[in-house]
């Protein structure tokens, strides 16, 4: 107690030594707690990011990820083709990939269910396309009449009715009827996009002619876009016997069992299927990708950090031994009329650590005010540096990404665009433990320097 | 504290003390194989030019320094056989001293400089500031002065703090190096009077000083030369 209060007069007896020690280190303590801070927003906002990216895995066969399946089994169409999102024969590279194929999959751990899919690109008269017209003034796409671009009707068949999902169709909502169920997975139905069923005049329980086959329409959808309302969904072995595709698949949903593990099933998809027969991709790596400015600024604070706590200990070993060295003749004198090398180590340490504790907290006020400028700076930076489009996550003109990642990749980019940094009063915790670990540090100088002064020695100097 | 050894009156025994200083190639032989009977409450002047080895000497009486060679009982206790937490209890209850400089703690006032030696050996907060009120009453500081610290001090005041400080345990042996070396001949002369008093309290003074005048007032003069006692 006795030797408390010494050291706190010793504190408050050198105003200026004291105000310029604890100001040093206020300013790397609360560098390092902005830091902190901002590390912690900056996690949180990709945990959130991740959280919401889900547990799916698209498998897709080698090769036809730029879209390239669109030309594969169409009818009222060539064959093959180009794909018409990278304008190359995409049948010269693509593998297929079957359900013989896919039996592989049973084997592996961690999936909890996988849904197939077969898209085909419907070019026959027996339904009407929609026509977007060109900008006044604007030439017509090669190869489209004149007057206007006819968007192309897309053909998908699929075991997962619940998730209408293909190339430009995100976000499907049912408008009329339903969608078609498990006891129908064979049967002649189809759900057909509101643009497409306004166009041929089809409502619920109308029927059509698809390649001379005779469709019931059960259920309308609308996506909001022209393009995605323009497609239509059929079960999927009634769309591979329409299209003679049996036992093909142009892409599979895995679900993982949960987010953690969903990088651990691609990688083992990729082992049974082969790299050579198989693409496999995960919402995860896109928005990996995606929020690679966030991550960039995470690791920025993140070593920003660890700079600023260096800082913080070097500021108070160096001016603690600058202290210790200058107040020599102090510890001779208290060693002389009965110190130990505790009494006098511990009122450097009492010092330390009140200066620490104040340094920290002055630290912690100014993260206040300061954590959010620092967080949009850093995540500022990072983009800056990332450069526009530098993610993945491109889009149809790219080379076609999923639909289900486009709609990731937006969720992504808008989480990214605002980083709410919220200090908590944990603050002032971490700048307990930071002031403590300092002043521990700290004292290691005195206490050693302390043990070394022989009380006639530096007496005898003065 | 340990070898409490009988020491009848003699409050210091030295028997062949040696310390000696490396200085580059040179040993510099401070204290050569010295040896005194040092009686209670009398007052000791160590006398000789600078250099002699007088300061060393009374390091070594005061444990501040440790001996190469020879053996050393002050009060009972074999001083040159200490450490560590022995040497550290010596001089807290065995010595007391006052320096040339004064040697005062400068961010501590003139009271609380007094109560630092009382501290170490566990004195209470209360008990501590009003025994050294008195004791600074004792050696003539004002009592306006009592909570300055040593910058707003005097010489002379600051002299009589140490002197005050140097009596907080009571100790046996009151070590003074050169004590009026930094005062006027005047404000000396009042403070060699003051440690003089203390002979009353059968306590032994040893004065290390190289002025005639002062080392006449002692009851014991000890002449040291280039390390070694030459008359006394």
């Amino acid at each position: 107690m006795k030797t408390m209060r010494r050291g706190l007069r010793t504190i408050l007896r050198n105003p200026l030594r004291t105000g310029l020690l604890v100001a040093v280190l206020a300013v790397s303590v609360g560098l390092a707690l902005i830091m902190i801070t901002v590390n912690e927003a900056f996690a949180k906002r990709l945990d959130d990011i991740r959280a919401q990216v889900g547990t799916t895995i698209t498998v897709r066969p080698a090769g036809s990820f730029g879209g390239g399946f669109l030309g594969r089994g169409g009818f009222g169409g060539d064959p093959g083709g180009e794909n018409p999102a990278t304008g190359e024969d995409s049948t010269a590279q693509q593998a297929t990939l079957t359900d013989d194929a896919l039996a592989d999959l049973s084997s592996i751990e961690h999936i909890a269910s996988y849904s197939r899919r077969i898209t085909s690109q419907y070019t026959g008269d027996e339904l009407q396309s929609t026509t977007i017209e060109p900008p006044e003034g604007a030439p017509a796409p090669n190869g489209a009449p004149a007057g206007g671009f006819q968007v192309p009707i897309l053909v998908t068949g699929t075991e997962d009715p619940s998730s209408l999902a293909s190339l430009g169709v995100e976000d499907a909502q049912i408008v009329e009827g339903r969608t078609f169920n498990s006891d129908e997975a064979q049967a002649n139905v189809a759900v057909l996009g509101q643009t497409l069923a306004e166009n041929n005049k089809l409502a619920i329980g109308d029927t059509f002619q698809l390649n001379t086959t005779t469709m019931e329409v059960v259920g309308i959808y609308s996506t909001g876009t022209q393009f995605g309302d323009n497609s239509l969904f059929l079960p999927l072995e009634t769309a591979r016997t329409m299209f003679d595709r049996t036992g093909e698949v142009d892409e599979v949903d895995v679900q993982a069992d949960t987010a953690s593990n969903v990088e651990r099933v691609a990688d083992d998809i990729r082992a049974a299927l082969g790299e050579d027969v198989a693409d496999v991709s995960t919402e995860l790596s896109s928005f990996e990708g995606i929020s690679s400015p966030l991550s960039d600024a995470k690791s920025s604070s993140q070593v920003g950090m660890i700079a600023a706590l260096v800082a913080s200990a070097a500021v108070i070993l160096f001016s603690v031994g600058l202290v210790a060295r200058q107040r020599v003749k102090e510890i001779g004198i208290l060693k002389a009329v009965g110190a130990s090398n505790w009494h006098v180590t511990a009122q450097f340490g009492i010092e330390t650590a009140v200066i620490s504790v104040v340094a920290a907290v002055l630290g912690a006020l100014a993260t206040f005010p300061l954590a959010q400028t620092v967080a949009n700076g850093l995540v500022s930076d990072s983009s800056v540096a990332a450069g526009p489009g530098g993610g993945p996550g491109g889009g149809p003109g790219d080379g076609g990404v999923a639909p289900g990642f486009l709609r990731g990749a937006e969720a992504a980019s808008g989480l990214l665009g605002d980083v709410k940094v919220a200090v908590s009063p944990e603050v002032f915790l971490y700048a307990i433990v930071i002031a403590a670990g300092l002043a521990i540090i700290a004292s290691a100088i005195p206490a050693w320097y302390v043990g070394r002064v022989r009380p006639a020695e530096v007496l005898r100097h003065e | 504290m340990n070898d409490q050894l009988p020491s009848d009156d003699y409050v210091a025994i030295a028997e062949e003390l040696t310390k000696h200083f490396k200085s580059g190639p040179l040993v510099v032989k401070a204290v050569d194989g010295v040896g005194f009977r040092l009686p209670r409450g009398k007052m000791v002047a160590l006398r000789g030019p600078s250099g002699c080895g007088k300061s060393t000497l009374l390091n070594l009486i005061g444990a501040l320094d440790r001996p190469d060679s020879g053996r050393l009982i002050v009060d009972g206790v074999d001083v040159s056989r200490l450490s560590g937490g022995g040497e550290v209890a010596y001089r807290r209850r065995k010595v007391g001293f006052v320096f040339q400089q004064f040697n005062l703690v400068p961010q501590l006032s003139a009271t609380e400089n007094v109560t630092l030696p009382m501290e170490f050996v566990g004195g209470t907060n209360g008990t501590s500031k009003s025994r050294a009120r008195e004791l600074l009453r004792r050696v003539g500081l004002a009592q306006d002065r009592h909570e300055r610290r040593p910058a707003k001090l005097s010489g002379g005041e600051q002299q009589r703090v140490a002197i005050a400080r140097a009596l907080a345990n009571e100790p046996p042996i009151i070590l003074a190096d050169e004590p009026t070396a930094n005062l006027d001949s005047k404000t000396g002369r009042l403070i060699v009077e003051l440690l003089r008093s203390l002979r009353k309290e059968y306590r032994t003074v040893i004065i290390a000083t190289h002025d005639a005048d002062i080392a006449a007032e002692a009851d014991i003069i000890l002449e040291m030369r280039d390390g070694r006692l030459v008359a006394s």
